[in-house]
């Protein structure tokens, strides 16, 4: 019964809130939310929306942008090509949006992104690490994650100086954002003159790494470096430990969410596990305000919850720095200025891409929890 | 060294095909009785596993803390609904086309797969789930550097599934049932003028096969101890592939469509390139199936003129 | 069915559906997991289960009504029979096909830049639909690897350009010659098959394309997929500024700089190829080689006992459809200007048989509004934002019972022996008596 009533009161709060925001639709700035929302991949375009709304939601209730409310689109493009392609008219033609966060996958962005470019809207995309996503000089296209290279290198010394191993094997999802990460750390490694022991790519969706455990196994490597995300990397730590490996095991941020916890089968599995991510809010004074803000709205702080939440900060401050103005304006903007946003202080190039971004290591303590690991 | 690590590889290649003959076996099943590929039974292995860990988390509300009895009232209750899950599915989307073209219960089987992933993605949301480890510790063989081992999870999974399969091949060869079965799978049409319920066989079928497929999924959630709504999909495929392997239509083919599939996938995995190890199998199964048209165990179907 | 007896039926069947709809529904929706618990939400599937219910009560009801009863009689009367037999008396619409091409060439004008998206993506569709209904509707060959060729058209394109320089209208015309050879390599082994393991064999083919495509680096640019030029028409780029050595189309014109010349350039040349196939196609189901796949699917060992060349006319389909879903990947390709093997999955096989069952096995205009259907429709659905494919998957099922022989009858042209119009009316009744 009780539930019941708790449903009742979640429908009519749905309604009022319709209404509410239908009534200020007249003067709204409308921001395109565009990730995929179905498919193997939602867990993460469910997490861009979060962490956007979480923050536009802020901006809203502190009087919106000139005094005008922020209206959140969503568009689901599954991270096909084609659908994207589909979002981005969409979002261009119908919907009318002023800026874009998205897309999440670097295959769904570079076609997107040249529609945005066209019509000339700002993007700002959470995760795409693909070097084309900025290589292609379009002026509107900025990212506020790291490159695939940028993390690479960090992880490359974390594996060599501070662990001092130098037998890695390194696995790869076989997708662009893990196959990216491990190939610029293969070029690391080899600038420091190490040769991975193993490389292999993994497939997305399978749950039985048995074989390339074992495999590791034979190979002798003394730490094994994942470019994927958590579906695959839970198993993997599990099988791991399940086969008795004394390895490290290093990944990179899509590995910074609560549910690597549950997804590994609980944190006696996590030992021996790192992995780098946007810097620490102890760390940063720079996030903690976001990082604070997150915690008010009971929101679980996963990675690309603040990736998202960090690129609708740009937007609203690129958005507010501008005046509310043209597009060359926002660019200018955003090219020439610093934004203290959810994943550390960011500050923009030409291509636009973040300069220097900061990642820090992490480790997990005996109930699943990240600490610092540097 | 190289002795276990190839030990290692065939115990890994022999849980993970048995676990791909279970789920294979719905395919064939339903295969031999109605000429149908019903695609959405990688969907319905997705259910069974969230409805294995579902039940699991509920016993643990209750303090069931008796890790056996878990292990049995989880495998009773997800059998029983997802065999619930493949009679509904048969009686909504399939039936209704029976009589049809062969390939319409093909798309509506599509849809149904659509539907039943979307479905368990905004019910449970599409973040990963898991099962606390409920049987760990494992047999080793060797010294304390070089070892094979076999993990009590992977016992119980060759256990089970040998029990499973037992249990359905009585179930096909020595009850009214299975020669019911057995007399459809031959000819529908004739079996009903004999005075069998074919409907109700065909049902029974897809209730069988879900069962199956929720033993596997039991299994496997147990076992790697993490899925998502996603799962159906890849393992749909790979069963289905076993199946055809072994030569659809045949129990016994399943099997060994799936042991043979886990195997190569293992050694290859292991000796060659996990990269292209999907890219062998699939190369694999057309030679098999260019040397033996119907499978390793079918049956060719003579065609009189 | 005897009226009295309907309140204890309904009541009966009420109850049936609600327990079945609460063991069905009830831990997926009732019980969500969090971490290793689960939390309470047992009201969502007690609502659903009463949804069900009352649904199906409705339903009942209204097949007690005239109406539901005329529904019932008339879905009877033609799940059971297969081909309708032209009866000789029907004229050819040129109204109707003049008006859709004036309509389809004008379309451009009217719709913004997310329709003529949508429409080009459509048009790849019905494309695609038209060459895998050569392999499945016509010669009977059940293909789940169609996506292949697809994938060889776009990468075509997209790999052709990078390291041979090789443009649009170049790529569109090699693209039916190298699909066709894929379709010759696959066709080989697969000949000797027969129904469902010739479909494993193809969706083991599709997915071999695509995870080479995907594996090997390299070449193919792995998952990061590889760029695709705009196009160009008579040397004229559709750029904002000239990337190829030519001259931007809008600066020869002297007009301002538009994205939509792209997009009104790709539509057109596609609804001309489009309309060219639809044309192609229907002379071939007139023709001896039409004639024979149909002839070979309806039933093989009579063919071959004929002295049918069996391996000539399967090789022959599997070419032509092949060659057809080439020319659609490289449409893709321009379209999106950068291909990846994400677009090539199993389910775009899926997807591309849906039309075509859908459609209605062998029919061109059945398939060209199946596949309208199929990629509007999820357009249509976006405003259901999670719940969009939940809707899709229900709508497809729905559709397929609703149309278990697809959306259009095809209907088989008959000949008669021009002297003899007698024949006519006695074909008629025959076709009547069935």
């Amino acid at each position: 019964m009780k539930s019941i009533g708790k449903f009742l009161a979640a429908t009519s709060l749905a309604g009022s809130l319709l209404a509410a925001s239908s009534a200020f639709s007249a003067e709204t700035i409308k921001i395109g939310v565009a990730g995929p929302m179905t498919g193997a991949n939602a867990t993460f375009g469910e997490q861009v929306w979060t962490g956007a709304s979480a923050y536009v939601n802020e901006v809203n209730a502190a009087g919106g942008i000139d005094g005008k409310q922020i209206e959140l689109v969503k568009g689901d493009d599954a991270c096909e090509p084609k659908q994207a392609v589909a979002v981005a008219n969409r979002f261009v033609d119908q919907d009318k949006v002023k800026a874009v966060v998205g897309h999440f996958c670097s295959s769904s962005t570079i076609p997107a992104s040249e529609i945005y470019a066209d019509a000339g809207i700002l993007t700002v995309t959470p995760s795409s690490t693909n070097p084309i996503v900025t290589d292609r000089d379009l002026d509107t296209m900025f990212r506020t994650c790291g490159r695939d290279d940028q993390q690479a290198v960090v992880a490359g010394g974390f594996i060599l100086d501070t662990l001092k191993l130098d037998k890695v094997a390194l696995i790869h999802d076989k997708d662009t954002y893990g196959q990216g990460l491990v190939d610029a750390l293969k070029k690391t490694l080899a600038e420091r003159g190490v040769e991975p022991v193993l490389y292999e790519g993994l497939t997305r969706g399978e749950r039985d790494f048995n074989a390339l455990v074992t495999k590791i196994k034979s190979s002798g490597a003394t730490a094994v470096y994942f470019g994927g995300l958590i579906p695959e990397a839970g198993p993997l730590i599990r099988q791991i430990h399940e086969q008795g490996l004394a390895v490290k095991f290093v990944s990179g941020d899509a590995l910074a969410q609560t549910e690597i916890v549950s997804a590994a089968g609980g944190p006696q599995f996590l030992k021996d596990v790192y992995y780098s991510s946007a810097a620490d809010p102890k760390q940063d004074p720079d996030t903690a305000e976001a990082q604070e803000a997150l915690k008010k709205a009971n929101i679980a702080p996963d990675n690309y919850t603040l990736f998202g939440y960090a690129s609708a900060q740009t937007i609203v401050a690129a958005l507010k720095g501008s005046n509310n103005g043209e597009t060359e304006a926002q660019v200018d903007w955003l090219r020439n200025n610093a934004v203290k946003t959810a994943v550390g202080n960011l500050a923009w190039n030409e291509k636009g891409d973040v300069k220097d971004f900061k990642f820090v290591f992490y480790s997990f303590d005996d109930k699943g929890a990240p600490v610092a690991a540097n | 060294m190289d002795f276990y690590i190839l030990a290692q590889q065939l115990v890994n290649g022999i849980t993970l095909g048995s676990i791909y003959g279970l789920i294979a076996v719905g395919y064939t099943m339903v295969y031999g009785v109605i000429r149908m590929i019903n695609f959405a039974h990688g969907d319905v292995y997705m259910v069974s596993a969230y409805v294995a860990a579902i039940t699991l988390a509920v016993l643990h509300s209750f303090g069931v803390d008796s890790v056996p009895f878990a292990i049995i009232s989880v495998l009773v209750v997800t059998c029983f609904i997802t065999g619930v899950y493949g009679w509904t599915i048969e009686r909504v989307a399939y039936r209704p086309l029976r009589g049809s073209t062969k390939l319409a219960p093909l798309i509506s089987a599509i849809g149904i797969s659509l539907m039943l992933q979307s479905y368990v993605q905004v019910a449970q949301g599409a973040r990963d789930q898991g099962v606390p480890v409920l049987v760990s510790g494992a047999l080793r063989l060797g010294t304390d550097k070089d070892f094979a081992q076999i993990t009590y999870m992977q016992l119980v999974i060759l256990v089970a599934s040998f029990v499973a399969m037992a249990i359905l091949t009585y179930l096909i060869s020595y009850t009214t049932l299975g020669r019911q079965c057995r007399a459809t799978q031959q000819n529908r049409h004739i079996s009903a003028v004999l005075g069998v319920n074919t409907d109700r066989i065909i049902s029974s079928v897809f209730v069988i096969g879900a069962a199956t497929a929720a033993v596997g999924g039991v299994l496997v959630t147990f076992n790697y101890g993490s899925f998502n709504f996603f799962i159906g999909f890849v393992m749909g495929i790979k069963a289905f592939t076993a199946a055809v392997l072994g030569g659809i239509g045949s129990l016994p083919g399943a099997i060994l469509g799936g042991l043979v599939l886990g195997l190569t996938e293992a050694l290859f995995a292991g000796y060659v390139s996990t990269d292209y190890k999907d890219v062998f199998a699939f190369a694999l199964l057309i030679v098999i199936l260019f040397f033996r048209p119907y499978g390793l165990l079918g049956r060719p179907e003579i065609q009189k003129v | 069915m005897d009226n009295a007896k309907i309140p204890a039926k309904l009541l009966k069947e009420a109850v049936f559906t609600f327990v079945l709809s609460l063991i069905v529904f009830g831990p997926i929706s009732g019980l969500v997991l969090t971490g290793f618990t689960v939390e309470n939400k047992l009201a969502r599937p007690l609502i659903i289960a009463s949804v069900v219910t009352i649904g199906r009560v409705l339903f009942t009801l209204f097949l007690e009504t005239s109406l539901g009863r005329r529904l019932i009689a008339r879905m009877a009367g033609t799940a059971g029979s297969g081909v309708t037999v032209e009866s000789g008396n029907e004229r050819f619409p040129y109204a109707a096909v003049a008006i859709a091409f004036a309509v389809g060439l004008a379309f451009p004008l009217m719709a913004d830049e997310y329709w003529l998206g949508v429409a080009i993506l459509a048009l790849i569709y019905v494309l695609l639909g038209l060459g895998l209904n050569i392999v499945v509707g016509l010669a009977g060959l059940l293909d789940l690897g169609f996506v292949a060729f697809y994938a060889v058209g776009a990468y075509l394109l997209a790999l052709g350009a990078q390291y041979l320089g090789l443009g649009f209208w170049g790529a569109l015309a090699l693209a039916p010659l190298i699909a066709a050879f894929c379709g010759m390599v696959l066709a080989f082994p697969v000949l000797r098959m027969h129904g469902d393991y010739l479909a494993i064999v193809t969706l083991g083919f599709g997915e071999i394309i695509r995870l080479v495509l995907n594996n090997w680096l390299d070449f193919t640019g792995g998952p990061n997929g590889a760029a695709v030029p705009a196009p160009t028409f008579l040397g004229l780029e559709f750029t904002r500024t000239a990337r190829q050595g030519g001259t931007p189309f809008h600066e020869f014109f002297g007009i301002s700089y538009s994205a939509d010349y792209k997009f009104w350039f790709i539509y057109l040349v596609l609804f001309l190829v489009v309309a060219a196939v639809i044309y192609v196609v229907n002379r071939l189901k007139s023709m001896p080689i039409g004639r024979l796949w149909e002839a070979l699917r309806e039933d093989e060992i009579a063919c071959r006992s004929l002295g049918v060349n069996h391996v000539a006319t399967k090789l022959s389909a599997f070419m032509l459809g092949a060659s057809t879903g080439g020319v659609a990947g490289v449409f893709f390709a321009v379209h999106q200007g950068f291909v990846n093997p994400t677009s090539f999955t199993f389910f775009e096989s899926a997807l591309i048989l849906a039309i075509v069952v859908l459609g209605g096995l062998g029919s061109t205009l059945g398939v060209v509004m199946a596949a309208l259907v199929l990629t509007i429709l999820p357009e249509v659905l976006r405003d259901f934002a999670e719940y969009r494919v939940l809707v899709f998957g229900i709508l497809m099922v729905v559709m397929m019972v609703w149309r278990p022989r697809g959306l259009v009858r095809i209907k088989r042209p008959a000949f008669f022996p021009s002297s003899a119009p007698a024949a006519v009316p006695a074909l008629a009744a025959a076709e009547a008596a069935q």
